[in-house]
């Protein structure tokens, strides 16, 4: 038995199958909204903060931050100062694509988790930040969005009971960065998106100085789900430290790519198996587990990892998205890891110099490898490299840039050393 | 170092660019600019409206040359400065002119390793151009971009920051190239969840303008 449990006859909460789940009808014909009266007639906001914090629902936007803890962060409501939620839309993480398919499917169950969340934190409104590429699906959230005005089911007085809250579409204009929470803020104040030092953290100093959250999409799709069958049965699916329903979105070298739902704690030859195992029948050579940014996994060191905070980090990397990338035998990792420092570069802000500068370093040694110029002595380097970047700039994107450098180049060293011409100095010497 | 001087690494604005509006283009309708005073009440200053008001003036005039970021500027009473600066940091706001269909190919490491660049060669080598450029009869601007989030439908595109495109093949290119030549719109595609078709036989959404599936990705030939 797995940490998910029998995840044969798991059956999904997220994206259930019911034939055009995005009609406010249809979801509210299924029993959408009713979490929603239950909290703001029966709940008092602190005792919702408490069911989500008894749940042990983790952020699903890469950090994997207790939401509960977040929520309880909040300061004491005063009179006049507004609070706010940001709901982070701004998917941009390469190898992520679950955001989409939820707000495409299911966009009423993130509404109710976001009206839910601004009773527990008595917030004025929530603005949705969805990134730009997605003008599409903004039309569709936008459409569903004033359907819900008409049904008095957000604005002011939701359902009669007092409580008001406006939700506000924001569209992004293509910057990775935005996915940062700070940056995040700063873009919504109608700047250049550069993120804050950190403190004062988003709860005490947010946009435009209040008090705000920011939460992911699926995160706060989780809330009515808490709400309505209880935190001891959220807390009860998947990995007891990490548990609740999770998209999995599978991309890569793998037969049948897509999202999929599932409870945490699958084990990763599981999700590979459900994912029609590798295109050719080739063997995997790498996975990277939850989107660009976390370590990337060598094919011998997945036996037994499931996937959850807990047996990842075990593994030496992170659960990040849980936007995972298969790669089978014949990937070129130099050539990933290439585009990968090429992403980084193109992304960063330029706010700090390690990140802006040690970007296009990276970029440029990893290049010169690729193209068969490159020393041995530059591996060292590109490691150094990342060390004088890891954790000295504002936000975590120079981290984020070098975390896949130093394990790729670790955990695929012989097939950077091949591509190197042999140092003209001794190596180590 | 005097070349470093002569020629500055970083691009700088035009001081005194050529207008590319005349001032009687440069004016927003009584529509739009109840449209832009929506945005504005959305938040607690007019700063928070710049993003919105800059799509909008994109849509009306096609980029955003440095008289349009000051149109807005004027609009939100905004320091010039400030609108310039997000106009700037952002990439889906076009600086200059651009074709009528933009392809933003996806490159970034999904689609890399399940044809990406292939996509993108295809299409250098179709419309005559290379990536970053417009063919000359300024139908068609071609540029490489960063993740846009459809990874396990790789290689996909967007056209004009709008639709996406998944699952590219040179026939399916020529196709969507030949529709966009006819001025054709391209339809919104709902992709398919694989569980969806275990369960449910197929698309959950019944009003869907067009329906794909998760696909098995082609093999890379080219990873650059």
């Amino acid at each position: 038995m797995t940490k998910a449990g029998d995840w044969q006859s798991y059956k999904r909460v997220l994206l259930p199958p019911v034939k055009d789940l995005h009609h406010l009808d249809v979801y509210r014909a299924g029993g959408g909204y009713e979490a929603l009266r239950a909290v703001l007639s029966d709940w008092k906001p602190d005792e919702v903060t408490e069911e989500v914090k008894r749940s042990g629902l983790r952020g699903r936007g890469g950090a994997g931050f207790p939401t509960g803890l977040k929520w309880s962060f909040m300061p004491p409501v005063k009179p006049n100062v507004p609070r706010y939620l940001c709901c982070n839309a701004d998917e941009s993480e390469p190898g992520t694509f679950k955001d989409r398919q939820l707000m495409e499917y299911n966009p009423h169950l993130m509404f109710e988790g976001i009206l839910i969340a601004g009773y527990a934190m008595s917030l004025k409104a929530c603005y949705l930040y969805v990134r730009g590429e997605f003008a599409n699906w903004i039309t569709l959230l936008q459409d569903e969005l004033s359907k819900l005005y008409d049904a008095k089911l957000a604005g002011s007085n939701i359902l009669g009971t007092g409580f008001s809250m406006d939700i506000i579409m924001h569209k992004g204009a293509g910057a990775y960065i935005c996915g940062e929470e700070t940056s995040l803020m700063e873009s919504l104040e109608g700047k250049r998106a550069y993120p804050r030092i950190k403190p004062p953290f988003p709860a005490q100093s947010g946009i435009w100085g209040y008090p705000t959250t920011i939460n992911n999409v699926e995160t706060l799709a989780c809330a009515p789900l808490i709400i309505s069958r209880g935190g001891d049965w959220f807390a009860g699916v998947g990995a007891n430290k990490h548990p609740g329903p999770v998209l999995y979105g599978i991309s890569g070298h793998v037969n049948r790519p897509g999202v999929y739902e599932y409870p945490t704690g699958m084990l990763i030859t599981d999700l590979l198996d459900i994912a029609g195992g590798i295109r050719g029948n080739k063997k995997l050579k790498a996975l990277v587990p939850g989107g660009a940014s976390v370590p990337v996994l060598r094919a011998d060191m997945i036996d037994g990892v499931t996937m959850d905070v807990e047996s990842l980090h075990e593994a030496g990397s992170m659960m990040g998205t849980a936007g995972m990338l298969f790669l089978d035998e014949d990937t070129d990792m130099v050539a990933f890891l290439r585009r990968v420092a090429r992403f980084y570069h193109h992304e960063s802000c330029g706010q700090c110099t390690p990140c802006r500068e040690g970007t296009g370093w990276m970029e440029n040694l990893i290049t010169r490898i690729d193209d068969g110029e490159g020393n041995l002595r530059d591996l060292d380097l590109l490691l150094d490299l990342c060390d004088q970047m890891e954790g000295r700039t504002v936000c975590a994107l120079a981290d984020a840039a070098a975390w896949p450098v130093r394990n790729t180049i670790k955990r695929f060293r012989g097939d950077f050393e091949r591509r190197c011409r042999p140092s003209a100095w001794a190596v180590n010497a | 170092m005097a070349d470093f001087i002569r020629n500055p690494v970083v691009a700088l604005p035009d001081s005194n660019p050529e207008a590319h509006f005349s001032e009687e283009e440069l004016v927003f309708t009584p529509e739009e600019k109840a449209k832009i005073a929506e945005y504005v009440t959305q938040y607690p200053t007019p700063d928070g409206a710049v993003m919105w008001v800059l799509w909008l003036a994109q849509e009306k005039f096609g980029f955003l040359p440095p008289e349009v970021m000051r149109l807005v500027a004027t609009e939100l009473s905004l320091p010039y400065a400030q609108v310039y600066g997000v106009a700037t940091f952002y990439t889906q706001y076009y600086k200059e002119k651009k074709g009528t269909y933009v392809l933003d190919v996806c490159t970034c490491f999904s689609c890399q390793f399940c044809g990406g660049y292939d996509t993108l060669a295809y299409l250098e080598e179709k419309l005559g151009i290379m990536r970053g450029h417009t063919t000359p009869c300024g139908r068609f601007t071609l540029r490489e971009a960063e993740c846009l989030g459809a990874c396990g439908s790789a290689p996909m595109m967007q056209v004009s920051n709008g639709p996406y495109a998944y699952n590219l093949t040179p026939e399916k290119i020529d196709a969507l190239v030949d529709a966009m030549e006819a001025g054709q719109p391209l339809p919104f595609i709902s992709v398919t969840l694989p569980q969806d078709e275990d369960e449910m036989g197929g698309n959950r959404r019944t009003d869907a303008e067009a329906v794909e599936r998760y696909a098995v990705p082609p093999v890379a030939k080219r990873t650059q």
